[in-house]
């Protein structure tokens, strides 16, 4: 047909040309279906949608980001599409950030020398005696409230500004509640920090300034209890031992051998430990403190720690491994004076507790404190307050609500309350009201128990 | 990815192929046309080639023929799975990932909205309300308390109710067992109780912090009367029981309550006594912040309180004699604050001789007249005063964070509270060294020297010391 319009040469041509055409565009056509199949596109929306997708797929860091955009768009959910403005009534809307801004109130500021190597503080040589003097000064503040009960200060703590996740800042408050709770039994009292005292030490390293200042600022208290924020106590009619430790001055749970033997960067927990007022303690946080500096110096520790410890993965220095190290390498300096509890869960990984409250329950009664009925669970991984932690978000947050309950249920006993099962929120009678209230005593005797009597001298 | 890239291969092969076919065809049509139009001797040559061409042995042409459908089908094959992982259903990693996301995505919302909301809510006992006319307890009838606790601190002298000279007080506090509508609500709660752990301790008070429904029928505001009747009678060592809401902040560190006063009082509250009685407005006093003695006669006013409080139609009925009967109040179900307004207007002889309705401090202060003049305050005075020069409370009424609306705008209230925090928490910094960097900052900054001896520092700055020596704040 062609022929007919041109010559027989240029037919030709052109339907050669065409033919190439053809073949051409096809294998075009099945490339790109191809190529945008394999760079994520797959799904054939809009071009924008392409393009975020295929930008996606380069971005490295997509697959972190999942859980943290999961619970983004999970709180977005909650808005409801008003206004930002000053006179919105929603607090649903609002971004808090807005508003927290630093100011100048016009008080001097004292700044630490920056060209001088980190320290705590300025260095003190005779704090024994310095304590001594002043207790005597002061016999209205005692550091022994009664017989082999010392003053203790229980201190926690958490970040100033508001959980990433959404339910953090409601799980903190459960666990201070909790706190609350023993802490009235016991007659301890409580410290609940939430103030960076040092900028470089930042992190897990922040409770180091926060406790060389609280043993300086407090003499009366003996012992200085720190506990993480994702710690709780199950066993509220446990007392600490505390005459186990007379001549004791640093107590963690751990074990000897997995420390000065086999130098396992998990031989201990700094979760949960004691500390007593002395010079001593003032020393071991010098020598302890010089890993924690953010930045180069943070990140070289880690690698040494890294190095020397069993079992440690690769990051910067944390506090608990700096311990272990120093423990490990300067057992005669430090080693008489740390006892490495491991009769009772004075830290108590949530792990291989969580599942078996309900075992519990039915064979034991509060006051062990060990694996039958543990004194702390430490929710350790989880990270209620970030966005992702290493465990499952679900398992996490539900084995904290069982953990609160299990502990709530020996406060509510008191009263004559209990939850209506370990995962309930609601709580019911376990007896009835009567006429003669003060002839009821609460089963596990925390209502006025032997460890809070005051002495009977007059005051 | 590999396989996709070489699975590219047998695509191209397969269209090749397809079109070999074709000009495979065209080309005999080709060799034909020159063989039609040649006259030279060319002619003869290449209708010789043609015919060469076309004399190759048929085998061979068969063999090359089934060869190449071989090909056509094998690629073929490989090009519709292709194809059918990229448009359709197919099991690459691009589409596995949005359907794990997917997942992640609802089961997370699912987490939260489980967690947010009790499984086994209050609100199933809904068709258990009282009676209008059933009368409501909060428990049997006690009338020897007074007697009987003095029986039990007689036999119990390691629990005195007298400490140091002082008595013994418990603060009583609360919030809901399930989390705020917004996290922004738990945060405030959070720093909320921190401030009070803080004033506590430096004044030797115990924190009682509740998260329970005790009476499903008292819920709501009405919840801390139930509370506060078990907690005396569990507690007869406790002297006066202080209920404070969570709303409230502490902005004096340094004031403590003057006991001395309350002696022959029972009940401290504040309040104007002529609101009270002249106007009988609803807010004529404040049941945010309020302390009873642990004796009968608190018993038996919470039992006189208590009765227009249960859920239903008595709470709504009583709500409405309340609205009736009280200056300014709107109308919705009754509060326990309009109840006991109208109880000690209407029973007046029998109960306030021993109500002492206090104003020359802010056991109760409401925040939006304080808040915006922290400046001025800690320029002109200094803590330990309680009164409008330095307010003892800081309560932000109507704020609500912890709901999803409050009575004001969300950040006017946000950063007041923001503001009292920091304006409490300074006092308490104050013995450290450290000092908030303004109102509403998180971040702090360290404000003396640190070659001064830490004791020395003790005793100049720590409150309780302060208090004991009855030496005023230094800062």
């Amino acid at each position: 047909m062609l022929d007919r319009v041109l010559s027989p040469r240029r037919a030709r041509r052109f339907q050669r040309l065409l033919r190439n055409g053809k073949l051409t565009l096809l294998c075009l056509v099945l490339t790109v279906i191809v190529l945008r199949a394999n760079l994520g596109a797959g799904k054939f929306g809009t071009p924008e949608k392409d393009l975020d997708e295929i930008r996606e797929t380069f971005s490295y860091i997509r697959r972190r980001a999942e859980p943290r955009r999961v619970l983004e768009e999970a709180k977005t959910e909650q808005k409801s599409g008003g206004s930002t403005e000053s006179g919105s009534n929603n607090y649903a809307e609002f971004d808090i950030t807005k508003i927290l801004k630093d100011e100048d109130d016009g008080v001097q500021e004292f700044k630490r020398d920056p060209s001088q190597s980190y320290s705590l503080g300025p260095k003190i040589s005779d704090w024994d005696q310095q304590r001594a003097e002043w207790l005597k000064r002061n016999p209205g503040f005692p550091n022994f409230i009664a017989e082999n009960k010392p003053r203790v200060l229980l201190v926690t703590g958490s970040s100033p500004k508001p959980c990433e996740n959404p339910v953090g800042d409601h799980y903190l408050l459960k666990s201070i509640k909790n706190k609350i709770d023993y802490c009235r039994v016991h007659g301890i009292e409580i410290f609940y920090n939430m103030a960076l005292l040092d900028a470089e030490m930042a992190g897990f390293w922040a409770k180091l300034p926060l406790i060389r200042k609280l043993l300086l600022s407090h003499p009366e208290v003996e012992f200085l209890w720190w506990m993480d924020s994702d710690a709780m106590f199950t066993d509220m009619a446990f007392e600490v031992p505390w005459e186990r430790y007379k001549d004791h001055n640093f107590v963690m749970h751990g074990w000897n051998e997995m420390v000065y033997d086999q130098k396992n960067w998990i031989g201990l927990n700094t979760g949960s430990f004691l500390l007593r007022n002395c010079q001593w303690s003032l020393d071991i946080l010098d020598t302890w403190a010089p890993m924690g500096p953010k930045g180069k110096v943070r990140d070289d520790a880690g690698k040494l720690l890294t190095r020397e410890l069993k079992g440690r993965p690769v990051f910067e220095a944390d506090d608990q491994s700096a311990v272990v190290y120093i423990l490990a390498t300067q057992r005669e300096k430090w080693g008489d004076k740390v006892y490495l509890e491991n009769a009772y869960y004075l830290h108590g990984y949530w792990g291989i507790l969580v599942d078996r409250y309900e075992e519990m329950i039915e064979n034991y009664h509060p006051g062990l404190g060990d694996h039958r009925w543990p004194l702390v669970t430490h929710f350790v991984g989880c990270k209620p307050c970030g966005k992702f932690g290493d465990y499952p978000v679900e398992r996490c947050l539900k084995q904290m609500d069982r953990a609160f309950n299990f502990g709530d249920n020996q406060i509510l006993q008191m009263y004559g309350f209990t939850h209506k099962s370990l995962a309930s929120r609601r709580v019911r009678r376990t007896r009835n009201e009567t006429s003669n209230p003060l002839e009821v005593r609460d089963d596990l005797g925390l209502l006025h128990p032997a460890f809070k009597a005051v002495k009977v001298s007059s005051p | 990815m590999l396989n996709r890239y070489t699975a590219l291969t047998p695509i191209f092969c397969f269209f090749e192929k397809l079109f070999v076919f074709e000009l495979m065809g065209s080309e005999s049509t080709f060799s034909a046309q020159k063989r039609n139009t040649g006259v030279l001797p060319t002619t003869t040559a290449t209708a010789a080639r043609g015919r060469a061409a076309t004399a190759l042995p048929r085998g061979r042409q068969m063999n090359k023929t089934y060869n190449n459908v071989k090909i056509t089908v094998l690629c073929g094959f490989v090009t519709i799975l292709v194809f059918r992982g990229t448009i359709g259903i197919g099991n690459l990693v691009s589409t596995e990932a949005e359907a794990e996301n997917q997942h992640l995505i609802e089961e997370t919302k699912r987490i939260l909205a489980e967690i947010r909301s009790d499984p086994t809510d209050p609100n199933e006992g809904l068709e258990e309300y009282l009676e209008l006319n059933a009368t409501f307890r909060l428990g049997p009838r006690i009338s020897t308390w007074d007697k009987d606790r003095k029986v039990w601190l007689r036999k119990n002298p390691q629990f005195p109710n007298y400490v140091k000279g002082r008595p013994r007080i418990l603060l009583v506090t609360g919030s809901r067992p399930n989390p705020c509508d917004n996290a922004v609500g738990d945060h405030y709660l959070l720093k909320a109780v921190k401030n009070k752990i803080d004033y506590c301790r430096i004044h030797g008070i115990e924190i009682v912090y509740n998260m329970a429904h005790l009476d499903k029928e008292m819920a709501g505001y009405w919840a801390k009367l139930p509370l506060l009747r078990r907690l005396m009678l569990s507690h007869p060592e406790v002297e006066w029981i202080w209920w404070m809401d969570s709303d409230a902040f502490f902005t004096d560190m340094v004031f403590r309550l003057p006991v001395m006063k309350y002696r022959d009082y029972n009940m401290v509250i504040h309040g104007y006594q002529d609101l009270l009685f002249e106007q009988k407005s609803w807010i004529a006093l404040n049941t945010g912040s309020f302390l009873f003695r642990n004796c009968q006669w608190s018993l038996d006013l919470l039992d006189s309180w208590a009765p227009m409080g249960p859920k239903g139609p008595i709470r709504d009925e009583a709500g409405k004699i309340l609205t009736a009967n009280l200056k300014g109040r709107p109308t919705f179900e009754a509060d326990d604050q309009s109840a006991l307004i109208y109880l000690l207007i209407t029973q007046k002889d029998q109960w306030m001789n021993k109500v002492f309705v206090e104003n020359s401090f802010y056991l109760h202060g409401f925040w939006e007249g304080l808040v915006d003049r922290y400046e001025e305050m800690i320029e002109k005075y200094h803590p330990g005063l309680g009164d409008e020069r330095w307010p003892f409370v800081t309560h932000f009424v109507g704020c609500k964070p912890c709901g999803s609306y409050g009575d004001y705008p969300v950040e006017r209230c946000l950063k007041s509270m923001h503001r009292a925090f920091n304006f409490a928490d300074n006092q308490v910094l104050n013995l450290y060294g450290f000092r908030h960097r303004g109102l509403v900052s998180p971040n702090i900054k360290r404000i003396r020297n640190e070659t001064v001896p830490p004791l020395v520092n003790v005793d100049q700055f720590d409150i309780r010391l302060m208090v004991n020596r009855g030496s005023g704040y230094r800062s």
